[in-house]
Formats: structure tokens, C-alpha cells, sequence
């Protein structure tokens, strides 16, 4: 697992490669709690390379868009891979954030 | 009838969960089975493996939990094995998903992606192990 971020248009972007499983959910959890600012309010998920996705790495997503949510902010998800899809849609979370085809989508989506 | 076996075992660490993946990889090779139906599996046997490890031992010694898998035609079956204290997966809550991301309670998710994803649970407990038997239609 690896995880990137830039701010792009004052959106905070963090790209997460690989599997984000128990076992590597804790430091993708950390990177995100020690990034965001206090004042971020615009967040993004790009999750196009993420591989493999079980519901402790999908606890850290939901939890960082729920402090973003709770600072009546705004939160996308952009390029999911059918089966990271999946998981969001089984577990009832593609009704409460919105999900893009692409990064470009998303961003325009958080700029308005 | 198209009959296919395949086992395996893994040690209560989390390192294992990326085994795992790659025996359910080797297993589906071997079959006729989808990618995204392997994916479902490997998602549900992570789920649960991931509850064994984290809740099923109070000592810091090694165990060895038993994954069996048998596709029969498009039933597939699994058991899980382990040695863990007596712990029912499925006396979990299902959790309450609400409307908006504000209420979301984060936990006990792991739970209902596996009832949503395999078609029948079974629990037993059994000479001193915790014995899981999963079916999935595929």
C-alpha cells in the first residue's frame, strides 16, 4: 500500500495504491490524520490504483469523510475499480458520497 | 460434475491476509471461476480472518487457521477452521446504515459484507474450534 497527496484548487487529494487491508489500513490512517489540516474542507479519494479493499481500509475513507462531512465540507470518491466499488455499495456508502468516473470529475464536482 | 479441492493454512498474523489473496489467486486458476467471484470470496475469508486474528487468542503464540475450499459445479463451499476462543461471527448485529454519512457508526462492517456476499453461513463450534462453513452460489 502506498498513499500520495497534493492540493490541488484547495482540494486535498490522496491516491492509494495496492491493497488497503487490516494490515495496512493503520499507517494509511495515520498519513491521512497527520495531512489533513484543520481547515481542509474539500477532500478527495482518487482510487484508481487501489487494488483490493476490505472493510478496514474502507473504515479509514468513511471515517476521514465523516470529519470532513461533520465540518460541513465536501468529499468525493473518483475511478473505483468494480470490486472496490462493490464493497462501498454493499456496505451502503455509494447512496451517502459521491463516486466519479475520474480525478478530473471529481474535482470539478468539489469545485462548484 | 466438475469437482475442484483446495486448502490451505495461514498463521494469526496480518501479514497472512496478502497469502491469502494469493491462494485464492492459485485456487481460481485452476477453475472456471470469475475474477470477480474470487474477488468476493477473498473479501469474506478476509473478513473473517481478520476477526480470528484480531479477537480469537490471548496469547502471543503462533496458530494455525485451516481454510478448505470445494467447488462443486457453481456451488462453492468453504470452511474455516480455527482454534480460537468460542466466537460466533454471526451473533454480530448487523449494523444500522443510515442515511447520511454523519450518523455512520465505523465498525461491524466486516460482518455484513460477508452476509451480503456469500448466500449461507453455518457456525458451529467443535473439538475445542470455531468451525465456519460458507456456501456461494458462483
Amino acid at each position: 500500500m502506498e498513499i500520495d497527496h497534493r492540493v490541488e484548487n484547495e482540494i486535498l487529494i490522496f491516491a492509494i495504491k495496492g491493497r488497503l487491508d487490516a494490515a495496512t489500513s493503520p499507517v494509511a490512517e495515520e498519513t491521512i490524520k497527520k495531512t489533513m489540516a484543520e481547515n481542509t474542507s474539500r477532500l478527495l479519494f482518487d482510487l484508481s490504483a487501489l487494488e483490493y479493499l476490505s472493510s478496514g481500509g474502507l473504515r479509514v475513507i468513511l471515517s476521514a469523510a465523516k470529519e470532513i462531512r461533520n465540518r460541513e465540507g465536501k468529499v468525493a470518491l473518483a475511478a473505483l475499480a468494480p470490486y472496490v466499488y462493490e464493497i462501498f455499495e454493499v456496505s451502503g456508502f455509494t447512496a451517502m458520497i459521491p463516486i466519479k468516473n475520474t480525478v478530473e470529475e471529481a474535482l470539478q464536482d468539489l469545485a462548484s | 460434475m466438475h469437482s475442484h479441492e483446495y486448502s490451505f493454512e495461514l498463521r494469526n498474523d496480518l501479514s497472512e491476509l496478502e497469502t491469502l489473496s494469493q491462494h485464492l489467486n492459485k485456487f481460481g486458476e485452476g477453475t472456471s471461476l470469475s475474477e470477480a467471484s474470487i474477488t468476493d470470496v477473498n473479501i469474506c475469508l478476509d473478513e473473517l480472518f481478520t476477526n480470528i486474528i484480531s479477537y480469537g487468542f490471548k496469547d502471543n503464540l503462533e496458530h494455525i487457521t485451516q481454510f478448505h475450499l470445494h467447488l462443486n459445479d457453481n456451488e462453492l463451499t468453504v470452511i474455516i477452521e480455527d482454534e480460537g476462543v468460542a466466537f460466533n461471527p454471526l451473533k454480530k448485529k448487523d449494523p444500522d446504515i443510515p442515511a447520511d454519512l454523519k450518523d455512520v457508526k465505523i465498525g461491524g462492517l466486516g460482518i455484513h459484507i460477508v452476509r451480503k456476499l456469500m448466500d449461507d453461513i453455518h457456525y458451529e463450534r467443535k473439538d475445542g474450534k470455531n468451525k465456519l462453513t460458507l456456501k456461494k452460489m458462483v
